[in-house]
Protein backbone atom coordinates (compact mmCIF):
# COMPACT_ATOMS: atom_id res chain seq x y z
CA UNK A 1 0.00 0.00 0.00
CA UNK A 2 3.08 2.46 0.84
CA UNK A 3 3.63 2.25 -3.30
CA UNK A 4 0.38 4.09 -3.58
CA UNK A 5 0.34 6.46 -0.74
CA UNK A 6 4.36 7.14 -0.24
CA UNK A 7 4.86 8.97 -3.96
CA UNK A 8 2.80 11.75 -2.93
CA UNK A 9 4.74 12.67 0.42
CA UNK A 10 6.43 15.66 -1.78
CA UNK A 11 4.74 18.94 -2.46
CA UNK A 12 4.89 18.81 -6.48
CA UNK A 13 3.80 14.73 -6.35
CA UNK A 14 0.43 15.89 -3.60
CA UNK A 15 -0.12 18.75 -6.61
CA UNK A 16 0.16 16.13 -9.76
CA UNK A 17 -2.54 13.94 -7.44
CA UNK A 18 -4.63 16.40 -6.89
CA UNK A 19 -4.99 17.26 -10.83
CA UNK A 20 -4.69 13.24 -11.80
CA UNK A 21 -7.93 13.10 -9.36
CA UNK A 22 -10.12 16.13 -10.22
CA UNK A 23 -9.29 15.19 -13.91
CA UNK A 24 -10.41 11.60 -13.61
CA UNK A 25 -13.66 12.54 -11.54
CA UNK A 26 -15.10 15.12 -13.89
CA UNK A 27 -13.46 13.31 -17.43
CA UNK A 28 -14.84 10.18 -16.23
CA UNK A 29 -18.40 11.79 -15.83
CA UNK A 30 -18.37 13.74 -19.03
CA UNK A 31 -17.19 9.91 -21.04
CA UNK A 32 -19.96 8.42 -20.02
CA UNK A 33 -22.33 10.73 -21.83
CA UNK A 34 -18.98 10.46 -24.85
CA UNK A 35 -19.56 7.01 -24.68
CA UNK A 36 -23.22 7.19 -24.82
CA UNK A 37 -23.48 9.40 -27.81
CA UNK A 38 -20.66 7.93 -29.72
CA UNK A 39 -18.83 11.25 -29.76
CA UNK A 40 -15.37 9.63 -29.57
CA UNK A 41 -14.22 11.16 -32.59
CA UNK A 42 -15.78 14.52 -31.58
CA UNK A 43 -13.91 14.29 -28.54
CA UNK A 44 -10.79 13.77 -30.45
CA UNK A 45 -11.44 16.32 -32.76
CA UNK A 46 -11.59 18.87 -30.22
CA UNK A 47 -8.45 18.00 -28.57
CA UNK A 48 -6.82 18.81 -31.52
CA UNK A 49 -8.64 22.02 -32.31
CA UNK A 50 -7.75 23.13 -29.28
CA UNK A 51 -3.97 22.60 -29.78
CA UNK A 52 -3.30 26.59 -31.70
CA UNK A 53 -5.71 27.84 -28.59
CA UNK A 54 -3.27 26.48 -26.45
CA UNK A 55 -0.04 27.76 -28.62
CA UNK A 56 -1.61 31.03 -29.32
CA UNK A 57 -2.11 31.38 -25.53
CA UNK A 58 1.08 31.30 -24.84
CA UNK A 59 2.74 33.16 -27.27
CA UNK A 60 0.52 35.86 -25.95
CA UNK A 61 1.02 35.69 -22.28
CA UNK A 62 2.80 32.80 -21.23
CA UNK A 63 2.01 30.09 -19.00
CA UNK A 64 -0.85 31.51 -17.76
CA UNK A 65 -2.44 32.82 -20.80
CA UNK A 66 -2.33 28.96 -21.84
CA UNK A 67 -5.97 27.87 -20.48
CA UNK A 68 -7.73 31.31 -22.12
CA UNK A 69 -6.33 30.92 -25.36
CA UNK A 70 -7.29 26.44 -25.36
CA UNK A 71 -10.58 28.08 -24.25
CA UNK A 72 -11.24 30.63 -27.21
CA UNK A 73 -10.30 28.03 -29.68
CA UNK A 74 -12.68 25.27 -27.89
CA UNK A 75 -15.63 27.31 -27.43
CA UNK A 76 -14.49 28.23 -31.41
CA UNK A 77 -14.29 24.68 -32.47
CA UNK A 78 -17.49 23.76 -30.73
CA UNK A 79 -19.57 26.10 -32.62
CA UNK A 80 -17.95 25.16 -36.43
CA UNK A 81 -17.80 21.55 -35.39
CA UNK A 82 -21.66 21.36 -34.06
CA UNK A 83 -22.96 23.57 -37.09
CA UNK A 84 -20.77 21.23 -40.06
CA UNK A 85 -22.32 18.76 -38.33
CA UNK A 86 -25.97 19.54 -39.00
CA UNK A 87 -25.28 19.89 -42.73
CA UNK A 88 -26.05 16.57 -44.56
CA UNK A 89 -24.23 16.84 -47.50
CA UNK A 90 -20.68 16.17 -46.24
CA UNK A 91 -20.30 13.26 -43.77
CA UNK A 92 -19.73 13.71 -40.28
CA UNK A 93 -16.58 12.03 -40.55
CA UNK A 94 -14.89 13.91 -43.28
CA UNK A 95 -16.25 17.47 -41.39
CA UNK A 96 -14.41 16.61 -38.62
CA UNK A 97 -10.78 15.21 -40.17
CA UNK A 98 -10.60 18.60 -41.91
CA UNK A 99 -11.23 20.70 -39.00
CA UNK A 100 -9.05 18.74 -36.69
CA UNK A 101 -5.73 18.75 -39.32
CA UNK A 102 -6.73 21.86 -40.12
CA UNK A 103 -7.14 23.70 -36.59
CA UNK A 104 -4.10 20.78 -35.98
CA UNK A 105 -1.46 22.50 -38.56
CA UNK A 106 -2.41 26.01 -37.63
CA UNK A 107 -0.94 25.48 -34.12
CA UNK A 108 2.32 23.35 -35.72
CA UNK A 109 2.95 26.40 -37.47
CA UNK A 110 2.84 28.57 -34.63
CA UNK A 111 4.62 26.87 -32.51
CA UNK A 112 7.58 25.39 -35.00
CA UNK A 113 8.66 29.74 -35.22
CA UNK A 114 9.61 29.39 -31.90
CA UNK A 115 13.57 28.60 -31.08
CA UNK A 116 12.49 25.81 -28.43
CA UNK A 117 10.20 24.37 -31.06
CA UNK A 118 10.67 20.41 -29.97
CA UNK A 119 10.62 20.91 -26.21
CA UNK A 120 6.88 23.26 -26.39
CA UNK A 121 5.91 20.70 -28.68
CA UNK A 122 6.43 18.23 -26.38
CA UNK A 123 5.24 20.05 -23.53
CA UNK A 124 1.88 21.17 -25.39
CA UNK A 125 1.08 17.82 -26.54
CA UNK A 126 1.74 15.87 -23.83
CA UNK A 127 1.05 17.83 -21.17
CA UNK A 128 3.58 18.59 -17.53
CA UNK A 129 1.94 17.06 -14.64
CA UNK A 130 4.38 17.28 -12.40
CA UNK A 131 4.68 21.10 -12.69
CA UNK A 132 1.19 22.10 -11.86
CA UNK A 133 1.13 24.89 -9.35
CA UNK A 134 -1.49 25.94 -7.24
CA UNK A 135 -3.06 28.15 -9.49
CA UNK A 136 -3.25 25.69 -12.09
CA UNK A 137 -5.41 23.24 -9.42
CA UNK A 138 -7.65 26.02 -8.86
CA UNK A 139 -8.12 26.53 -12.17
CA UNK A 140 -8.61 22.53 -13.22
CA UNK A 141 -11.33 22.44 -10.16
CA UNK A 142 -13.34 25.61 -11.70
CA UNK A 143 -13.41 23.97 -15.21
CA UNK A 144 -14.03 20.82 -14.20
CA UNK A 145 -17.13 22.70 -11.92
CA UNK A 146 -18.63 23.83 -15.19
CA UNK A 147 -18.25 20.90 -16.76
CA UNK A 148 -20.23 19.04 -14.01
CA UNK A 149 -22.95 21.76 -12.68
CA UNK A 150 -23.92 21.67 -16.97
CA UNK A 151 -24.38 18.15 -16.92
CA UNK A 152 -25.85 17.50 -13.51
CA UNK A 153 -28.55 20.79 -15.04
CA UNK A 154 -29.38 19.29 -18.40
CA UNK A 155 -28.89 15.49 -17.46
CA UNK A 156 -32.24 14.18 -18.43
CA UNK A 157 -32.38 16.07 -21.30
CA UNK A 158 -29.27 14.91 -22.41
CA UNK A 159 -29.85 11.46 -21.78
CA UNK A 160 -33.54 11.53 -23.58
CA UNK A 161 -31.56 13.09 -26.29
CA UNK A 162 -29.10 10.64 -26.57
CA UNK A 163 -31.46 7.68 -26.34
CA UNK A 164 -34.24 9.09 -29.19
CA UNK A 165 -32.64 11.77 -31.10
CA UNK A 166 -36.28 11.75 -32.76
CA UNK A 167 -38.11 11.69 -29.74
CA UNK A 168 -36.88 14.32 -28.46
CA UNK A 169 -36.78 16.68 -31.37
CA UNK A 170 -40.39 15.74 -31.59
CA UNK A 171 -41.28 17.04 -28.30
CA UNK A 172 -39.79 20.11 -28.76
CA UNK A 173 -36.53 19.97 -27.48
CA UNK A 174 -33.33 22.04 -29.10
CA UNK A 175 -31.27 19.08 -30.19
CA UNK A 176 -28.67 21.18 -31.53
CA UNK A 177 -28.40 23.77 -28.65
CA UNK A 178 -28.30 20.72 -26.46
CA UNK A 179 -25.52 18.92 -28.86
CA UNK A 180 -23.62 22.30 -28.55
CA UNK A 181 -23.75 22.04 -24.71
CA UNK A 182 -22.28 18.74 -24.49
CA UNK A 183 -19.62 19.48 -26.62
CA UNK A 184 -18.47 22.98 -24.94
CA UNK A 185 -18.90 20.15 -21.53
CA UNK A 186 -16.33 17.77 -23.64
CA UNK A 187 -14.18 21.06 -24.44
CA UNK A 188 -13.92 22.50 -21.41
CA UNK A 189 -12.03 18.94 -20.06
CA UNK A 190 -10.14 19.21 -22.75
CA UNK A 191 -9.29 22.80 -21.63
CA UNK A 192 -8.94 21.79 -17.95
CA UNK A 193 -6.32 18.58 -18.63
CA UNK A 194 -4.16 20.29 -21.31
CA UNK A 195 -1.50 21.58 -18.92
CA UNK A 196 -1.19 18.16 -16.93
CA UNK A 197 -2.00 15.84 -19.61
CA UNK A 198 -1.53 17.67 -22.98
CA UNK A 199 -4.23 17.57 -25.66
CA UNK A 200 -3.43 14.42 -27.32
CA UNK A 201 -3.86 12.18 -24.37
CA UNK A 202 -6.63 13.98 -23.14
CA UNK A 203 -8.52 11.82 -25.52
CA UNK A 204 -8.17 9.03 -23.19
CA UNK A 205 -9.63 10.28 -20.12
CA UNK A 206 -12.84 11.44 -22.31
CA UNK A 207 -13.38 7.74 -23.57
CA UNK A 208 -11.76 4.87 -21.63
CA UNK A 209 -13.46 5.73 -18.07
CA UNK A 210 -16.86 5.92 -19.87
CA UNK A 211 -16.32 2.00 -21.94
CA UNK A 212 -14.48 0.69 -18.85
CA UNK A 213 -17.67 1.11 -16.70
CA UNK A 214 -20.43 0.83 -19.07
CA UNK A 215 -18.90 -2.96 -19.25
CA UNK A 216 -19.71 -3.25 -15.68
CA UNK A 217 -23.30 -2.05 -15.31
CA UNK A 218 -26.78 -1.49 -17.09
CA UNK A 219 -27.51 0.91 -15.07
CA UNK A 220 -26.72 4.68 -16.04
CA UNK A 221 -26.43 5.91 -12.42
CA UNK A 222 -24.07 3.32 -11.65
CA UNK A 223 -22.11 3.55 -14.57
CA UNK A 224 -21.08 7.26 -13.70
CA UNK A 225 -20.20 6.89 -10.12
CA UNK A 226 -17.67 3.55 -11.68
CA UNK A 227 -16.80 5.95 -14.41
CA UNK A 228 -15.86 8.36 -11.96
CA UNK A 229 -13.85 6.17 -9.84
CA UNK A 230 -12.06 4.46 -12.86
CA UNK A 231 -11.21 7.96 -13.86
CA UNK A 232 -9.57 8.27 -10.61
CA UNK A 233 -8.02 5.12 -10.03
CA UNK A 234 -6.50 5.79 -13.36
CA UNK A 235 -4.90 8.86 -12.37
CA UNK A 236 -3.75 7.56 -9.09
CA UNK A 237 -2.35 4.64 -10.15
CA UNK A 238 -0.18 6.16 -13.20
CA UNK A 239 1.33 8.63 -11.52
CA UNK A 240 2.31 6.37 -8.40
CA UNK A 241 3.38 3.75 -10.96
CA UNK A 242 5.59 6.58 -12.94
CA UNK A 243 7.37 7.88 -10.07
CA UNK A 244 7.80 4.19 -8.90
CA UNK A 245 9.90 3.47 -12.26
CA UNK A 246 11.50 6.58 -11.90
CA UNK A 247 13.14 6.55 -8.73
CA UNK A 248 13.47 2.72 -7.45
CA UNK A 249 14.08 1.54 -11.18
CA UNK A 250 15.88 4.43 -12.77
CA UNK A 251 13.42 3.56 -15.87
CA UNK A 252 11.80 7.23 -16.24
CA UNK A 253 7.89 6.75 -17.39
CA UNK A 254 6.54 9.68 -19.00
CA UNK A 255 3.67 10.43 -16.01
CA UNK A 256 0.56 11.86 -18.12
CA UNK A 257 1.18 8.06 -20.99
CA UNK A 258 1.90 6.40 -18.24
CA UNK A 259 -1.85 7.37 -16.51
CA UNK A 260 -3.19 6.39 -20.00
CA UNK A 261 -2.03 3.59 -19.37
CA UNK A 262 -3.39 2.27 -15.84
CA UNK A 263 -6.67 3.46 -17.49
CA UNK A 264 -6.36 1.02 -20.74
CA UNK A 265 -4.92 -1.15 -18.26
CA UNK A 266 -8.14 -0.72 -16.21
CA UNK A 267 -10.63 -0.94 -19.38
CA UNK A 268 -8.58 -4.32 -19.73
CA UNK A 269 -9.48 -4.83 -15.86
CA UNK A 270 -13.06 -4.16 -16.78
CA UNK A 271 -13.69 -6.06 -19.90
CA UNK A 272 -12.68 -9.03 -18.00
CA UNK A 273 -15.17 -8.75 -14.99
CA UNK A 274 -17.73 -8.04 -17.38
CA UNK A 275 -17.11 -10.87 -19.39
CA UNK A 276 -17.19 -13.13 -16.65
CA UNK A 277 -20.21 -11.46 -15.09
CA UNK A 278 -22.51 -11.93 -18.58
CA UNK A 279 -21.52 -15.64 -18.90
CA UNK A 280 -22.45 -16.12 -15.69
CA UNK A 281 -25.94 -14.77 -15.89
CA UNK A 282 -26.41 -16.43 -19.10
CA UNK A 283 -25.46 -19.76 -17.34
CA UNK A 284 -28.02 -19.06 -14.57
CA UNK A 285 -30.41 -18.29 -17.46
CA UNK A 286 -30.44 -21.63 -18.92
CA UNK A 287 -30.34 -23.66 -15.19
CA UNK A 288 -32.82 -21.44 -13.48
CA UNK B 1 -62.05 24.75 -28.00
CA UNK B 2 -65.07 22.45 -28.28
CA UNK B 3 -64.91 18.83 -28.61
CA UNK B 4 -65.64 18.78 -32.16
CA UNK B 5 -62.14 20.62 -33.09
CA UNK B 6 -60.58 18.43 -35.43
CA UNK B 7 -57.32 16.94 -34.15
CA UNK B 8 -55.68 17.49 -37.24
CA UNK B 9 -56.54 19.50 -40.70
CA UNK B 10 -54.60 19.15 -43.91
CA UNK B 11 -55.30 22.14 -45.68
CA UNK B 12 -53.97 21.13 -49.60
CA UNK B 13 -50.73 21.22 -47.41
CA UNK B 14 -47.14 20.91 -49.45
CA UNK B 15 -44.15 19.43 -48.05
CA UNK B 16 -40.32 20.25 -48.83
CA UNK B 17 -37.18 19.48 -47.43
CA UNK B 18 -34.66 22.71 -48.42
CA UNK B 19 -35.78 23.28 -52.43
CA UNK B 20 -37.14 19.69 -53.02
CA UNK B 21 -40.85 19.57 -52.76
CA UNK B 22 -41.36 15.29 -51.31
CA UNK B 23 -45.36 15.86 -50.49
CA UNK B 24 -47.87 17.56 -52.25
CA UNK B 25 -51.44 18.69 -51.96
CA UNK B 26 -52.65 16.14 -48.87
CA UNK B 27 -56.23 17.47 -47.63
CA UNK B 28 -58.25 16.03 -45.15
CA UNK B 29 -59.48 15.92 -41.40
CA UNK B 30 -58.71 13.83 -38.47
CA UNK B 31 -61.39 14.27 -35.41
CA UNK B 32 -60.49 13.22 -32.11
CA UNK B 33 -61.10 9.44 -31.45
CA UNK B 34 -60.59 8.78 -34.89
CA UNK B 35 -57.62 6.78 -36.45
CA UNK B 36 -56.31 7.52 -40.12
CA UNK B 37 -53.90 4.93 -41.72
CA UNK B 38 -51.08 6.47 -43.41
CA UNK B 39 -50.47 3.95 -46.98
CA UNK B 40 -48.07 3.91 -49.91
CA UNK B 41 -44.80 2.68 -51.29
CA UNK B 42 -41.58 3.34 -49.23
CA UNK B 43 -40.09 6.98 -50.15
CA UNK B 44 -43.79 7.89 -50.53
CA UNK B 45 -43.81 10.62 -47.68
CA UNK B 46 -45.65 9.03 -44.55
CA UNK B 47 -42.48 9.67 -42.13
CA UNK B 48 -41.94 13.35 -43.72
CA UNK B 49 -46.02 13.42 -43.45
CA UNK B 50 -45.46 12.89 -39.52
CA UNK B 51 -42.12 14.95 -39.14
CA UNK B 52 -44.59 18.13 -40.57
CA UNK B 53 -47.52 17.14 -38.22
CA UNK B 54 -44.78 17.52 -35.32
CA UNK B 55 -43.52 21.14 -37.42
CA UNK B 56 -39.81 19.47 -38.26
CA UNK B 57 -40.62 19.82 -41.61
CA UNK B 58 -41.76 22.90 -43.65
CA UNK B 59 -45.25 23.43 -44.76
CA UNK B 60 -44.50 25.10 -48.03
CA UNK B 61 -48.10 25.16 -49.67
CA UNK B 62 -51.30 25.11 -48.16
CA UNK B 63 -51.50 24.54 -44.52
CA UNK B 64 -51.28 21.80 -41.54
CA UNK B 65 -53.44 23.00 -37.97
CA UNK B 66 -52.60 20.14 -35.34
CA UNK B 67 -55.48 20.68 -32.71
CA UNK B 68 -56.49 24.30 -34.01
CA UNK B 69 -52.55 25.58 -33.75
CA UNK B 70 -49.66 25.77 -35.85
CA UNK B 71 -47.41 22.42 -35.68
CA UNK B 72 -44.69 23.50 -33.70
CA UNK B 73 -47.37 25.08 -31.32
CA UNK B 74 -49.51 22.08 -30.59
CA UNK B 75 -45.87 19.48 -29.70
CA UNK B 76 -47.00 19.37 -26.15
CA UNK B 77 -50.04 17.41 -27.12
CA UNK B 78 -48.78 15.48 -29.64
CA UNK B 79 -46.52 12.52 -28.86
CA UNK B 80 -44.53 10.68 -31.82
CA UNK B 81 -43.99 7.16 -31.38
CA UNK B 82 -40.70 6.19 -33.15
CA UNK B 83 -40.01 2.38 -34.69
CA UNK B 84 -38.34 0.61 -31.79
CA UNK B 85 -35.95 -0.97 -33.84
CA UNK B 86 -34.08 2.62 -34.91
CA UNK B 87 -33.21 2.85 -31.36
CA UNK B 88 -30.21 1.80 -29.95
CA UNK B 89 -30.33 -1.47 -27.94
CA UNK B 90 -27.20 -1.05 -25.78
CA UNK B 91 -28.59 1.71 -24.45
CA UNK B 92 -28.11 1.58 -20.29
CA UNK B 93 -32.15 2.93 -20.10
CA UNK B 94 -34.86 0.77 -18.46
CA UNK B 95 -37.97 0.50 -20.04
CA UNK B 96 -39.44 2.42 -17.11
CA UNK B 97 -36.91 5.28 -17.38
CA UNK B 98 -37.61 5.34 -21.00
CA UNK B 99 -41.83 5.56 -20.14
CA UNK B 100 -40.95 8.37 -17.69
CA UNK B 101 -38.89 10.52 -20.47
CA UNK B 102 -42.57 10.97 -21.75
CA UNK B 103 -42.88 13.50 -18.45
CA UNK B 104 -40.08 15.02 -19.09
CA UNK B 105 -41.56 18.36 -21.00
CA UNK B 106 -44.10 17.93 -18.21
CA UNK B 107 -41.47 18.12 -15.68
CA UNK B 108 -39.65 21.12 -17.08
CA UNK B 109 -35.70 21.83 -17.15
CA UNK B 110 -33.96 21.71 -13.97
CA UNK B 111 -36.39 19.79 -12.17
CA UNK B 112 -36.19 16.06 -10.95
CA UNK B 113 -39.29 13.93 -12.21
CA UNK B 114 -41.67 13.59 -9.12
CA UNK B 115 -43.89 11.07 -7.21
CA UNK B 116 -47.14 12.16 -9.82
CA UNK B 117 -44.71 11.36 -12.87
CA UNK B 118 -43.66 8.30 -11.62
CA UNK B 119 -47.20 7.31 -10.89
CA UNK B 120 -48.29 8.32 -14.29
CA UNK B 121 -45.11 6.53 -15.70
CA UNK B 122 -46.45 3.22 -14.06
CA UNK B 123 -49.83 3.23 -15.29
CA UNK B 124 -48.70 3.93 -18.71
CA UNK B 125 -46.52 1.08 -18.61
CA UNK B 126 -49.37 -1.20 -16.70
CA UNK B 127 -51.46 0.00 -20.04
CA UNK B 128 -49.03 -1.75 -22.31
CA UNK B 129 -49.60 -5.04 -20.03
CA UNK B 130 -45.95 -4.54 -18.97
CA UNK B 131 -45.88 -3.43 -15.21
CA UNK B 132 -43.34 -6.20 -14.46
CA UNK B 133 -41.05 -5.06 -16.81
CA UNK B 134 -40.37 -1.61 -15.11
CA UNK B 135 -36.82 -2.49 -13.97
CA UNK B 136 -35.68 -4.27 -16.91
CA UNK B 137 -33.08 -2.60 -19.64
CA UNK B 138 -34.77 -1.76 -22.30
CA UNK B 139 -32.81 -3.60 -25.42
CA UNK B 140 -33.07 -7.04 -23.55
CA UNK B 141 -37.27 -6.39 -24.02
CA UNK B 142 -38.48 -8.36 -27.42
CA UNK B 143 -39.09 -6.00 -30.60
CA UNK B 144 -42.96 -5.71 -29.96
CA UNK B 145 -42.25 -5.10 -26.04
CA UNK B 146 -40.03 -2.14 -27.04
CA UNK B 147 -42.71 -0.61 -29.24
CA UNK B 148 -44.96 -1.30 -26.28
CA UNK B 149 -43.18 0.35 -24.06
CA UNK B 150 -42.80 3.83 -26.25
CA UNK B 151 -46.00 3.53 -26.64
CA UNK B 152 -46.66 3.71 -23.05
CA UNK B 153 -43.98 6.81 -23.47
CA UNK B 154 -46.47 8.30 -25.36
CA UNK B 155 -49.41 8.00 -23.22
CA UNK B 156 -47.43 9.19 -20.17
CA UNK B 157 -47.73 12.47 -21.83
CA UNK B 158 -51.37 12.11 -22.18
CA UNK B 159 -51.54 13.22 -25.85
CA UNK B 160 -54.69 14.34 -27.63
CA UNK B 161 -52.40 12.98 -30.89
CA UNK B 162 -50.34 10.42 -31.60
CA UNK B 163 -48.78 9.87 -34.54
CA UNK B 164 -46.76 6.10 -34.95
CA UNK B 165 -44.02 5.53 -37.45
CA UNK B 166 -44.67 1.64 -38.78
CA UNK B 167 -45.74 0.53 -35.34
CA UNK B 168 -46.63 -2.79 -36.19
CA UNK B 169 -43.30 -4.01 -37.89
CA UNK B 170 -41.52 -7.32 -36.32
CA UNK B 171 -44.01 -7.67 -33.76
CA UNK B 172 -45.04 -10.54 -32.70
CA UNK B 173 -49.12 -11.60 -31.91
CA UNK B 174 -49.33 -10.94 -27.99
CA UNK B 175 -47.74 -7.24 -28.68
CA UNK B 176 -49.74 -6.34 -31.50
CA UNK B 177 -52.64 -7.51 -28.99
CA UNK B 178 -51.55 -5.37 -26.41
CA UNK B 179 -50.86 -2.46 -28.74
CA UNK B 180 -54.37 -2.11 -30.34
CA UNK B 181 -56.09 -2.54 -27.03
CA UNK B 182 -53.92 -0.25 -25.79
CA UNK B 183 -54.44 2.13 -28.76
CA UNK B 184 -58.45 1.59 -28.85
CA UNK B 185 -58.18 2.63 -24.99
CA UNK B 186 -56.50 6.25 -26.06
CA UNK B 187 -59.36 6.65 -28.78
CA UNK B 188 -62.11 5.95 -26.54
CA UNK B 189 -60.75 8.61 -24.20
CA UNK B 190 -60.54 11.01 -27.35
CA UNK B 191 -57.30 10.79 -28.69
CA UNK B 192 -56.76 11.13 -32.35
CA UNK B 193 -54.37 8.52 -34.06
CA UNK B 194 -52.26 8.58 -37.12
CA UNK B 195 -50.39 5.52 -38.24
CA UNK B 196 -48.09 5.32 -40.73
CA UNK B 197 -47.73 1.23 -41.99
CA UNK B 198 -47.05 -0.98 -44.93
CA UNK B 199 -49.41 -3.46 -42.93
CA UNK B 200 -52.73 -3.24 -44.90
CA UNK B 201 -54.65 -5.79 -42.82
CA UNK B 202 -54.14 -3.91 -39.91
CA UNK B 203 -55.10 -0.73 -41.26
CA UNK B 204 -58.22 -2.58 -41.75
CA UNK B 205 -58.32 -3.33 -38.39
CA UNK B 206 -56.96 -0.56 -36.43
CA UNK B 207 -57.93 2.71 -38.27
CA UNK B 208 -61.13 4.26 -39.50
CA UNK B 209 -59.72 5.93 -42.40
CA UNK B 210 -56.99 5.85 -44.70
CA UNK B 211 -54.50 8.67 -46.44
CA UNK B 212 -52.84 6.46 -49.65
CA UNK B 213 -49.58 8.07 -50.51
CA UNK B 214 -47.37 8.08 -52.99
CA UNK B 215 -45.64 11.72 -53.25
CA UNK B 216 -49.10 13.20 -53.16
CA UNK B 217 -52.09 12.03 -52.34
CA UNK B 218 -54.29 9.45 -54.20
CA UNK B 219 -56.97 9.17 -51.90
CA UNK B 220 -57.95 10.12 -48.50
CA UNK B 221 -61.57 8.84 -46.78
CA UNK B 222 -63.15 5.75 -45.10
CA UNK B 223 -60.89 2.58 -45.22
CA UNK B 224 -63.22 0.67 -46.66
CA UNK B 225 -63.46 2.84 -49.80
CA UNK B 226 -59.89 3.48 -49.78
CA UNK B 227 -58.34 0.29 -49.97
CA UNK B 228 -59.29 -1.11 -52.75
CA UNK B 229 -57.47 -2.91 -55.73
CA UNK B 230 -57.67 0.19 -58.20
CA UNK B 231 -56.23 3.09 -55.84
CA UNK B 232 -53.90 0.51 -54.42
CA UNK B 233 -52.29 0.23 -57.98
CA UNK B 234 -52.98 4.26 -58.14
CA UNK B 235 -50.48 4.35 -55.06
CA UNK B 236 -48.55 1.93 -55.44
CA UNK B 237 -48.06 1.58 -59.53
CA UNK B 238 -47.08 -1.69 -61.11
CA UNK B 239 -45.91 -3.03 -57.59
CA UNK B 240 -48.84 -3.87 -56.08
CA UNK B 241 -49.96 -7.24 -55.68
CA UNK B 242 -53.18 -8.12 -54.60
CA UNK B 243 -54.52 -11.37 -52.85
CA UNK B 244 -58.07 -12.72 -51.89
CA UNK B 245 -58.90 -9.77 -49.59
CA UNK B 246 -55.27 -9.36 -47.81
CA UNK B 247 -54.10 -7.07 -49.72
CA UNK B 248 -50.19 -7.49 -49.73
CA UNK B 249 -48.25 -4.98 -51.21
CA UNK B 250 -44.72 -3.94 -52.11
Amino acid sequence: MSLLVEPFASPFMARALAVALLLGVVGGVVSVFVVLRRLAFVSDTLTHTVFPGVVVGFLVAGTNGIVWGALAFAVLSVVLLTVLSTHARITEDASLAILLTGFFSVGVILVSRRPSYTADLTAFLFGRILTVDMRQIVVTAILGAVALLTLAALRKELVFRAFDPAGAAARGYPVVALDLALNLVVALVVVAAVRAVGTVLVIALLVVPGAAARLLSDRLAAIVVLAAAIGALGGWLGLAASYQASIEHGLRLASGATVVLALVALYGVAAAVGTVRSSARRRGRVTP
Amino acid sequence: MDGSEPALRFDHASLAYGRVRVVEEVDGVVRPGESVALIGPNGAGKSTLLRAVLGLVAVVGGRIEVLGRTPARARRDVAYIPQADTLDAEFPVTAGQVVLMGRYREVGWLRRPGARDRGIAAEALDAVGLADRAGDRFGTLSGGQRQRVLLARAIAQRPRLLLLDEPFNGVDAVSQDALLAALAKLRADGAAVVVSTHDLALAHLACDEVCLLNRHQVAFGPTEDILTPELLRAAYGGQALITDGAVVAH
